[in-house]
Formats: structure tokens, C-alpha cells, sequence
């Protein structure tokens, strides 16, 4: 493929052009602790929501639980700390576990009856958000648990720099910022190199062919489900960790950006191909178009008008790419 | 009411075979009187009562056309992420015309439908130029959509507007609502357009099966056009009803309006590969998760189990219909 | 004449399927098009009533240039078709499928009246006693069928064409047809019959126009002048026909590789038996419907195999899947279905190849793109695949080459047992016998091979031994002496062997 026609060449060019402009209108843009720091923290939970997407758009599904999949998570860890006491680490776990297992059984129910995945997630979506609801109000005051394991703290409030050796201290990089980077390596290994994330791409690109081909195509359903859901509920974690709460609100706002990242960054809801650097790009497009226009006094609510607007140019420039590319192809 | 026009539609045409006690608008209708039955009973007659009965009826006239909205998109296949938010934006507009604009109630209601109607022709024309898919440029103008209905007056609420309307909203007629009639009437023109006319029946072709309605001379952007434009007219009839009924308006109207489109008409036997819609299953749908509601408040239920209900009903549905697939494809 | 295409050209990617084709039509005359799979008589019908655009060449109608934008435009200059998919819309009744194209409409509405009422002239035509209310997902393929001819002559049609239109006919319902057809010839109309039975075409045809690799090699000549083997020759090309392969030894003391005993599948198989060596080519002929390709699939555990034994290799075994069939067993299906269930289509050649073999590639999990290039480059060279690039994706390839990727793709995976499902469909003649050298090649190299095809020459010069099976039993079993006129009669006579009249066929 001709440099021209990555898309993901022109995301980074529209980031740096965007960064740029917020920057000579409003120099706080590149204010470090007011600006830089927490669009690091922004960029890196939408990054993984945007993931849990991708995983199971590589089998051409969606998932509209993502929200409510990364709250139940978030629940089953703030519990876990709240009432068990346990360490920051072993919380985590038990949450994702929880994020996980919800994924799997949407991939088991899919798999098995053939219902359509946005369907079974829409349905999966009520049914959780009322189990949210309740489960807070049971558990605690109704609205985030007390107790929070040691660590959180740092999680959310230190960078880099706050850790010195002798006169030599960290980058000003927040500490979510490598466990999102983490994520975003272990997906992209998975669907690059790996088999199992080949052959979950191979079944999005073809269900028959590869179940022609020996692949056992319905456990490979259940696992990008159930992938999308720890990711979800990774997600979750680092929502509540830049919160500084588990609260019943966590997974609100991800259905949008779930989409925004993987799509903007040229993964087709098709199936068959993903692009995990492409969602990190536009994730941080998205990011960096909310904190610049929020720079700009411009309200929250109002920023979605620019971010649809965007979403809607950079589909369109990429669907002329694709039939400039077609028409070149074509003559040769 | 007309009765259901699923493109299998005429199953018992002359009533020789019987079949219409498995339709599924059938099960839906005897469910929707042995809920109302029940509800009735269980309330000690409470539900029956001028008051009780008046507001069932009335908030049930939304719900009916935002999942009609929805169902003419789901025929062609489609989907359309952007209703809820655009009745927000038809009725703010309605508002803002009555109120800044001084315009009359009717010009302001025309408008309202305009705009739906136009906003949904957009998406129509973007989905046949851009040939993006249609999830994915709703998702677009869902987007921008959200920003322009906060737009039109910031955090504030729209009130006192026109008397004649909201007394419309609230006045009766044979003993049922006006905007419940007036939904119902919405609904029998919707199932005259899918029955009767060319449009609609080119429509159901276009969803049934694209290449043969291509070589039968159905030009197929144009039912995605007209799709997307009555989707979005429906849209502003729903925020009309909104701005009539509600009294006062702002701009989170909408919000909670995109999932359940998608509940009615699924829960009403509508498929989402298109080229089948049922009016009759759609209303009744909304009818149901209308009981829920109504159960709730009755009972005094923590009204997020409402959710985890509607939820499990969506799912039952859709696992019901596959069923009862398999099993007419087993006996030929 | 009344409609003459002429010289027309049309490229799709990889393939060149129309090459000048010339097709010239009068009025009042049976016309048949005859050519082999992939010849381009498809692509020549779908230019006819504007589905596709021809890249050159020109349609003349009645004296006037004919430029066709869309369906709609042929259907108004006259030309209606019965295509060989079917295209109606599943839900509707079978009335408005007929009028679709223009339904009556009164006061801005569907006149369903008027609609029922043309549903019956047309269905009356037919001498169909159809409901017209009756939804087509109710209807049988071949009131399907001939609800769609009906859907043809309700086009007011001076030119009508019919693909394939008996494949899935009956002998009565195919002579009804038959008799509709001289009876709209008797009218005036230039009729069109697309046909891979020959009988039927000279029964009823009055001129031919035999396509071969997308040009005409004989235009718009009077059937009468031919005997059927010399259109059969002028269809494959006297090239092809005489292509002999190199003699290969079969081990006749070896171990069946696979052998079936009396085996039933849950989708109607009964008491099947054959065996195949290493080293040989069993052939597996049938009619489309025989339940071929469908015993290959349940010996892959696709379906259930509810009596008899499997035996590989000397063994017994329960198969459960294909992956089990693959890892276990070593046994390979290459399917005749290539673009639906042989190739991803959207993915690179390397990973269509290398979709087999990452369980054995992958170092701790991984699959590098060298590894995977590495072993592509293999098969690109030994099969003889031309590709610009390991990572052109697979549905830019020609035919032959698609299926040679399809084809790699087990022989990658160190299968012993390969089915190979009709593995020359809709390929060109040349291609096809290098296809057919490279079957005999890997026989030669001690696979066992199960070649499942309905191309009686085809079968005749690749199989040692022809198994028959028709309805889902095998009618029995041939030594082949590659004597295509004594060993094609063999075969049809055990077709018709205490087997039903209908669906009968001499290639």
C-alpha cells in the first residue's frame, strides 16, 4: 500500500495539525499539569474502550454492553475493596474476571443461537443497567464505595516525575498511561501475530470458509466476546482509578467513543480487519478535540457537534482514498 | 388499528390456513390483554381509574412512534442511532420557534417535522453518496445532532409555550388521549405506506433481498433515501408529541430514547436484515414495556428493574423468533 | 434480425469473462447459447438486460443502438429474463414478484385488483393454477422457477431470456416448459435458452451460439448442421479433448488411505462404501443434488453420520469436526464453492494459505509474516500461482488461481486425503487442463484423492475408479479406461438405472 493511503498517517497528521492549533490559540494547551497530564489519563481509557469495540468488530459484531460490561467490573472491584480488603492487584483481577465472564456468556449466547450480536448485547445492556442500579444501592450509599485499596491513589494523582532517583526524575507521564499501553500492545500482538487472534479475524472475514478451513469458529466468537469484555472492564479500572471512585456512573459515556476510536482509525464494521494503532490515533483525536474546544470555553455538550463533524470528514476522505485507490488500481 | 403489514404479510389471506395464531403479533396482542388484565386486577381497579388510564395512554404515544421510527430504518436493514437525539433537536427547535421566533404553534410544529425530516433525508443521501454504512454515519449525526440540540438554548428548559398545544397534549377524546390517538393514527399511516403504497412496498423489496428488487427496477438508493427521510419525519411527530404533551423542554429530551427504538420494534418480530416490519408487533411492544413502566410505578419498584426486564423481554423475543423459525423451516 | 451484440468485451477484476462475443437473434426462433462453466454465457445475459456494462461492443434492437443503464431499461425495450439465481423477494406474494417492476397503482396506492389480475394472465400463460396470494417463501424451487418465467412474460418481451432455466424442473414441469417456449416462438419472440442439457436443446432450439473462454466460436449457426458431440467439441475445444495424462502406478495391495462401509448420514446418505488408495484418484460422479459435496461434509463432521464405518488408514474413526479431520486425520476438503467457503476473499494470499498451519508455525503462539511468506512462496512456485504480491489479496486472483490458493491451503497442511469438490467450475479450458495435470501430479506423489465433479470428460481422465451416485446412493462403481465414449455411456446407464425419469442428462 502507497504511504498516501494509510489512514492512519493522515489521523496522525490531523492530531499534530489539531494539537498545533489549540496550542497558538490557548498556550495552557501545553500546560502540563492543567492540560497534558490528564488528556494522557483521557486518552488512555478511551484507547482500551475503544478496544473492547475492536475486539469484537474483528468478527463483524458489536457490543453495546461495553459500558455497562466495564460498570459491572468496576462494581465487582470496588467491592472487592471495599469489603474484602484486598490488594490493588488481586481487586483488578477479580474485576476483570467479572468483565471477562459477562463478555463470554454474550459470545456463548451469540455463538449458540445465532442471534444477531447487537441484539444480544442491546438486551444484555438493559438487563445490566438495572442490575447496576440496584447493586449499588445495595451495596453502598447509592452512589460510589468507600474504601479504596493503597495505590489508587498514586494511580490517579501521580506521573513519572513524582518518582526520583537521586537528582534524575520520570517523564511528566501519568502512571495509567504504561497499564493502558499494555493493553494496547497485548491486543495488537494478539491480532497481529498471534493464532488465535488470526483465526478470530479469519472467521469475522469468512464464518464458513473458516469453519472450512478447521478453525472452531464458535469458540473463536466467545473469545473476542469475552476479550471485549475484560478490556471493558479494564477500561473501567482506569475510569475509576483517574475518578478516584467506583461509582455507578463508570461506563456512561463509552458506547460513543467505543466506536469513535476504532472507526475513525479505519477498522471496518465488516469484520475480517482491524486497526489497533488506528483506534489508539483516534482516541487521541477524539481527546484532543474535546479538551481544545473545552480550552475554548466551548460547553461540553456542544463539543459533539465538531466531534461528529470530524468523524464524518475523516469517513468521507477515507471512502474518496479508497475510490481514488480503486480507480488507480484499476488502470494498471 | 391496521392490522400488522409484515412483508409475509397476508400469511392468512382468506384464513385458510389458520396461521395467524403464530404470528407473533398474536402472542404479543394476548400477552398485551393479560398484562393489562392482570395489572388491572392487581392494582385493585387502580389502573382503571380516569387519572391511572389517561397518563397510560399518554405516555405511551412517544414510544409508539420512536420505535416506528426506528422499524422503517431496521426494513431496509439499516439502523438509525440517531433518533433519539433528533427528536431532542425537532423539539427544541419547535421551543425555540414558539418562543424566541414568536411564530405560531402550527408554522413552529411544521418546522419541527421539517427539520426531522430533513436531518433524515441527510443521513439517507450520506449512506447512498458516501456508501459508508448506515450504523456508522447515524453514529456521525447522532454526534452532531446532540451538539445542535444543545445549541439551540444551552443547559436551559424551554417553557410556556403556546397554551393551544400543550392543552392538545393534554386534552381527550373519546376517553383516550389526543397524542395517543394521534400516535395510533401515525401508526395506520406508517402501515399504509408499508402495505399499500409503491414506495413502501419497493422499500420492503429493497430490504428483502437488493440484487433481485435491482433487477426488478427498484433503485435501491432510493428506498434507502426515503427510509432514512420517514425515519427522521417520524422523529419530529415524536418530538412534537414530546413538546405538546411534556409542557416544558431542554435539551437532555432524547437521551433515553435510543435504545428502547430498538426494543419495540424487535420485541415486535421486526428482523434486522431488513424487508420485514410489523406495525401492529411494534406498537404492541411499546404497549408491553409501557405495563412494565406502569407496574413499577404501581408497585413502587425500584424502577431500575424496569431495565433488567425490558432486557430479558428483548432477548426472549429474539430467541422466541429464531425458534419459531427453525421451526417453520423444519416443517416445509 | 432483431437484436444483434456485437464484439462485446467486459473485464472483471482478474478476469477477462467476455472477449467479443457475438450473439445475433431473430425473431421467431429458438436460440440456444451453449458454452462450458465460465465460458461467459451468464456475463453475456447479465449485459443483455443491463445488470452489467460492457467494457466494449455494442447491442443493436431493431435497427437502433441500445445503450441498457439498468434492469429497468431492458425490461422497457423488451427483453425480459428468467436469470439462473433466483431473484424473488422472499416475502412477497407471488402477485406482486410478477409485477414488481411496475405495479398498478390507483389513487397513489397498490391496486392490488389489477395486480392479482396480471399475476393470472401471466401464471395463465403457464397454465399455472398458483395462488397468487401465496407468499414465494411457500413455493417449491420449481414453482419458484416458474413463477419467475411467469415474472419474465409479464414484460411485454420481444426478446426473452431463460439460464438454465430446467435445473431444477422435473421431467414433466421442463416439458411444459418446452412447450411454452414454441409457443412464444410461434408468436414472433426471439427466444434465448442457456442450457447444459443438451438433449433438451436440440429438441427445441432452431440456432446455436457456442462460447468458449468468452468468444463465439460459432455464431448464430442452424442447430440442425450439428450432432451433439460436435458442439461438445466446439464447447471444450478439440485441445482439450484430447489431453492424456501421464500413466500413473496405483499400488493395487496398498491399504485403502479412506474406506466407508455402509455408511448413512443424517442428510439422507444411505449405505454408502468406497475406498480410496494412496496414490489414486476416485472419482465421484453425479448430478448437482446428488448428495456429493454434502458426503464430503459429513465425513468432516459437519453432519452426522448416524451408520456404517469410516476407516483411515486402516483405522476406525468418529470424526467431529473439520479441524479433528485436519490435525487427526489428515484429511483436506477443497470445496467446490471457493468464494463463499474456500477463500477469504478480503485477506492476503498468505493468510488464506497460511490459515491451515498456524497451529504448527507459531512459535509460543506467534505467527510471524516471514514464516507465513516463506511458505507461500512454496506453493506459488510448485502450483504454478501467479500472484503480483503475497499480499495481493486472494479476491483479486483469477478463477484458476483462486482455486490453486484454495488448493494449497491443504496440500500446506500436509493433508494425505484430499476431497477435491469440482475443481475446474468456472475456470477457462487452458487453465483447466493444467489443473488437471496438477491433480494427476499429486496423485503421483501417494495422495489419495476423492475427485467429486459432474464434468464427465473431466472425470474420465483424472479418475482410476468412478463411483456413481445419484440420490444420495452410489448406483455403482466403474475401473475407468479413460475410453470417453464407452465409459460415459457406463456411467449414464447407472444414473438411469432403476432411478426416477426426471433430472436425466447426457453430457
Amino acid at each position: 500500500m502507497p504511504l498516501w493511503a494509510n489512514p492512519r498517517l493522515g489521523l496522525l497528521i490531523l492530531l499534530v495539525a489539531l494539537i498545533a492549533l489549540f496550542t497558538a490559540l490557548r498556550p495552557a494547551f501545553m500546560d502540563v499539569t492543567l492540560t497534558l497530564v490528564p488528556l494522557q489519563s483521557d486518552v488512555s481509557v478511551y484507547a482500551v474502550v475503544g478496544l473492547a469495540q475492536l475486539a469484537v468488530l474483528s468478527l463483524g459484531h458489536m457490543n453495546m454492553a461495553v459500558g455497562r460490561m466495564a460498570a459491572m467490573s468496576a462494581f465487582a472491584m470496588g467491592l472487592a475493596y471495599d469489603r474484602l480488603g484486598v490488594s490493588l492487584v488481586t481487586g483488578l483481577l477479580i474485576g476483570l474476571l467479572v468483565g471477562t465472564l459477562l463478555g463470554a456468556l454474550a459470545g456463548l449466547v451469540i455463538s449458540r443461537t445465532g442471534v444477531n450480536s447487537f441484539v444480544v448485547t442491546l438486551a444484555m445492556d438493559f438487563a445490566l443497567v438495572g442490575l447496576i442500579t440496584i447493586l449499588y444501592t445495595r451495596f453502598t450509599d447509592g452512589v460510589a464505595f468507600g474504601g479504596l485499596p493503597a495505590g489508587m491513589d498514586a494511580l490517579r494523582n501521580d506521573t513519572f516525575a513524582d518518582y526520583c532517583t537521586g537528582d534524575v526524575c520520570g517523564p511528566e507521564i501519568s502512571l495509567v498511561v504504561p497499564l493502558a499501553l499494555v493493553a494496547v500492545l497485548a491486543v495488537g500482538v494478539l491480532f497481529r501475530f498471534s493464532r488465535l487472534g488470526r483465526e478470530i479475524l479469519m472467521t469475522g472475514a469468512n464464518g464458513r470458509a473458516a469453519e472450512l478451513s478447521g478453525i472452531p469458529v464458535r469458540s473463536r466468537v466467545v473469545q473476542a466476546h469475552a476479550l471485549s469484555g475484560l478490556l471493558a472492564g479494564f477500561a473501567g479500572f482506569l475510569l475509576a482509578a483517574n475518578n478516584g471512585a467506583f461509582s455507578a456512573s463508570i461506563g456512561d459515556a463509552f458506547l460513543l467513543p467505543s466506536f469513535l476510536g476504532p472507526v475513525l482509525g479505519g477498522t471496518l464494521l465488516a469484520g475480517g480487519a482491524v486497526s489497533v494503532l488506528g483506534t489508539v490515533l483516534g482516541a487521541g483525536l477524539t481527546q484532543v478535540i474535546y479538551k481544545g474546544l473545552n480550552l475554548l470555553q466551548f460547553q461540553l455538550d456542544q463539543l459533539n457537534l465538531y466531534i461528529g463533524l470530524v468523524l464524518l470528514a475523516a469517513l468521507s476522505l477515507d471512502r474518496v482514498r479508497h475510490v481514488v485507490a480503486d480507480r488507480k488500481g484499476a488502470r494498471v | 388499528m391496521s392490522t400488522g403489514t409484515t412483508t409475509a404479510g397476508r400469511t392468512g389471506s382468506g384464513g385458510r390456513f389458520g396461521r395467524v395464531t403464530v404470528r407473533p403479533e398474536f402472542t404479543l396482542a394476548v400477552l398485551a390483554v393479560a398484562g393489562f388484565v392482570a395489572l388491572a386486577v392487581a392494582t385493585d381497579g387502580n389502573l382503571l381509574t380516569r387519572g391511572t388510564l389517561d397518563a397510560f395512554f399518554r405516555f405511551l404515544a412517544v414510544p409508539i412512534v420512536i420505535g416506528l421510527a426506528q422499524m422503517v430504518v431496521l426494513a431496509i436493514g439499516q439502523m438509525n442511532l440517531s433518533v433519539g437525539t433528533l427528536t431532542g433537536l425537532c423539539a427544541m427547535v419547535a421551543a425555540w420557534l414558539m418562543l424566541e421566533a414568536g411564530l405560531p404553534a402550527p408554522l413552529a410544529v411544521l418546522a419541527a417535522l421539517g427539520v426531522g425530516l430533513a436531518a433524515g433525508l441527510v443521513n439517507g443521501l450520506l449512506v447512498v453518496i458516501t456508501r459508508i454504512n448506515g450504523f456508522v454515519v447515524t453514529l456521525a449525526t447522532m454526534t452532531i445532532i446532540e451538539g445542535l440540540r444543545y445549541g439551540v438554548n444551552g443547559p436551559d428548559t424551554f417553557q410556556g409555550y403556546s397554551q393551544g398545544l400543550r392543552d392538545l397534549g393534554t386534552a381527550s377524546v373519546l376517553g383516550l388521549p389526543v397524542v395517543f390517538v394521534f400516535a395510533l393514527a401515525v401508526a395506520a399511516l406508517v402501515a399504509l405506506f408499508f402495505g399499500r403504497t409503491v414506495a413502501g412496498r419497493q422499500l420492503l423489496a429493497t430490504g428483502g433481498s437488493p440484487f433481485a428488487a435491482r433487477l426488478s427496477g427498484v433503485s435501491n438508493d432510493r428506498s434507502i433515501v426515503i427510509a432514512h427521510g420517514l425515519s427522521g419525519l417520524l422523529a419530529g411527530v415524536a418530538a412534537v408529541i414530546t413538546v405538546a404533551a411534556s409542557g416544558s423542554v431542554n435539551s437532555s429530551i432524547g437521551d433515553d430514547l435510543m435504545l428502547p427504538s430498538f426494543a419495540a420494534p424487535i420485541i415486535g418480530g421486526v428482523a434486522l436484515t431488513g424487508g420485514v416490519v410489523s406495525v401492529a408487533g411494534t406498537c404492541l411492544a411499546a404497549f408491553l414495556v409501557r405495563l412494565v413502566d406502569v407496574m413499577q410505578a404501581q408497585f413502587d419498584i425500584n424502577p431500575r428493574w424496569i431495565d433488567l426486564i425490558v432486557g430479558a423481554v428483548v432477548l426472549g423475543a429474539v430467541l422466541l423468533g429464531t425458534v419459531r423459525q427453525k421451526l417453520s423451516k423444519g416443517s416445509p | 434480425m432483431t437484436l444483434v451484440a456485437e464484439n462485446l468485451v467486459k473485464t472483471f477484476p482478474g478476469v477477462r469473462a467476455l472477449d467479443g462475443a457475438t450473439l445475433r437473434l431473430a425473431a421467431g426462433s429458438v436460440h440456444a447459447l451453449l458454452g462450458e462453466n465460465g465460458a461467459g454465457k451468464s456475463t453475456l445475459i447479465k449485459i443483455l438486460t443491463g445488470v452489467h456494462r460492457p467494457d466494449g461492443g455494442k447491442i443493436v434492437l431493431g435497427g437502433a443502438e441500445l445503450h441498457l443503464n439498468g434492469p429497468l431499461d431492458a425490461q422497457h425495450a423488451g427483453i425480459g429474463v428468467v436469470h439462473q439465481e433466483r431473484n424473488l423477494i422472499p416475502g412477497f406474494s407471488i402477485a406482486e414478484n410478477i409485477v414488481l417492476h411496475h405495479l398498478p397503482r390507483r389513487f397513489g396506492l397498490v391496486d392490488r385488483a389489477r395486480m392479482r389480475a396480471e399475476a393470472r394472465r401471466c401464471l395463465g400463460l403457464l397454465d399455472l393454477d398458483l395462488d397468487p396470494d401465496t407468499p414465494v417463501s411457500r413455493l417449491s424451487v420449481a414453482q419458484a422457477q416458474l413463477v419467475e418465467i411467469a415474472k419474465a412474460l409479464s414484460v411485454d418481451s420481444k426478446v426473452l431470456l431463460l439460464d438454465e432455466p430446467t435445473a431444477s424442473l422435473t421431467g414433466d414441469e421442463a416439458d411444459r416448459l418446452y412447450g411454452i417456449v414454441r409457443r412464444l416462438r410461434d408468436d414472433g419472440q426471439a427466444v434465448v435458452l442457456v442450457s447444459h442439457k443438451l438433449e433438451e436443446v436440440f429438441a427445441v432450439a432452431d440456432t446455436v451460439t457456442v462460447l468458449r473462454d468468452g468468444r463465439s466460436v460459432a455464431e448464430a449457426r442452424p442447430l440442425a448442421g450439428y450432432t451433439q458431440d460436435q458442439v461438445v467439441d466446439l464447447m471444450v475445444g478439440r485441445a482439450y479433448s484430447s489431453v492424456r495424462l501421464a500413466d500413473r502406478h496405483v499400488d493395487l495391495r496398498a491399504a485403502p488411505a479412506l474406506r466407508l462401509d455402509g455408511v448413512s448420514t443424517a442428510r439422507g446418505h444411505r449405505d454408502i462404501s468406497l475406498s480410496v488408495r494412496p496414490g489414486e484418484i476416485l472419482g465421484l460422479y453425479g448430478l448437482v443434488g446428488a448428495g456429493r459435496s454434502e458426503l464430503a461434509k459429513a465425513l468432516l463432521g459437519l453432519d452426522r453420520i448416524t451408520a456404517g464405518t469410516v476407516e483411515v488408514r486402516g483405522r476406525p474413526v468418529r470424526i467431529r469436526d473439520v479441524g479433528d479431520a485436519l490435525r487427526r486425520h489428515r484429511i483436506g476438503y477443497v470445496t467446490e464453492n471457493r468464494k463463499e467457503e474456500g477463500l477469504f476473499l478480503d485477506q492476503p494470499i498468505t493468510r488464506n494459505v497460511g490459515v491451515t498451519v498456524w497451529r504448527r508455525m507459531a512459535r509460543a503462539g506467534l505467527v510471524t509474516d516471514r514464516a507465513e511468506r516463506r511458505l507461500v512462496a512454496g506453493y506459488t512456485d510448485r502450483l504454478g500461482i501467479r500472484i503480483s504480491s503475497p499480499s495481493q489479496l486472494a479476491g483479486l486472483l483469477s478463477g484458476g488461481n483462486q482455486q490453486k490458493v484454495s488448493l494449497a491451503k491443504w496440500l500446506a497442511a500436509d493433508c494425505e486425503i484430499l476431497i477435491v469438490d469440482e475443481p475446474t467450475v468456472g475456470i477457462d479450458v487452458r487453465t483447466k487442463a493444467a489443473f488437471h495435470e496438477l491433480i494427476a501430479e499429486l496423485a503421483g506423489t501417494g495422495l489419495a484423492l476423492l475427485l467429486i465433479s459432474s464434468d464427465l470428460p473431466e472425470i474420465v481422465t483424472l479418475a482410476d475408479r468412478i463411483a456413481v451416485m445419484n440420490d444420495f446412493t452410489l448406483r455403482g462403481e466403474l475401473v475407468n479406461d479413460h475410453d470417453y465414449a464407452r465409459m460415459s455411456q457406463a456411467i449414464i446407464r447407472l444414473i438411469h438405472m432403476g432411478s426416477r425419469p426426471a433430472g436425466d442428462e447426457t453430457a
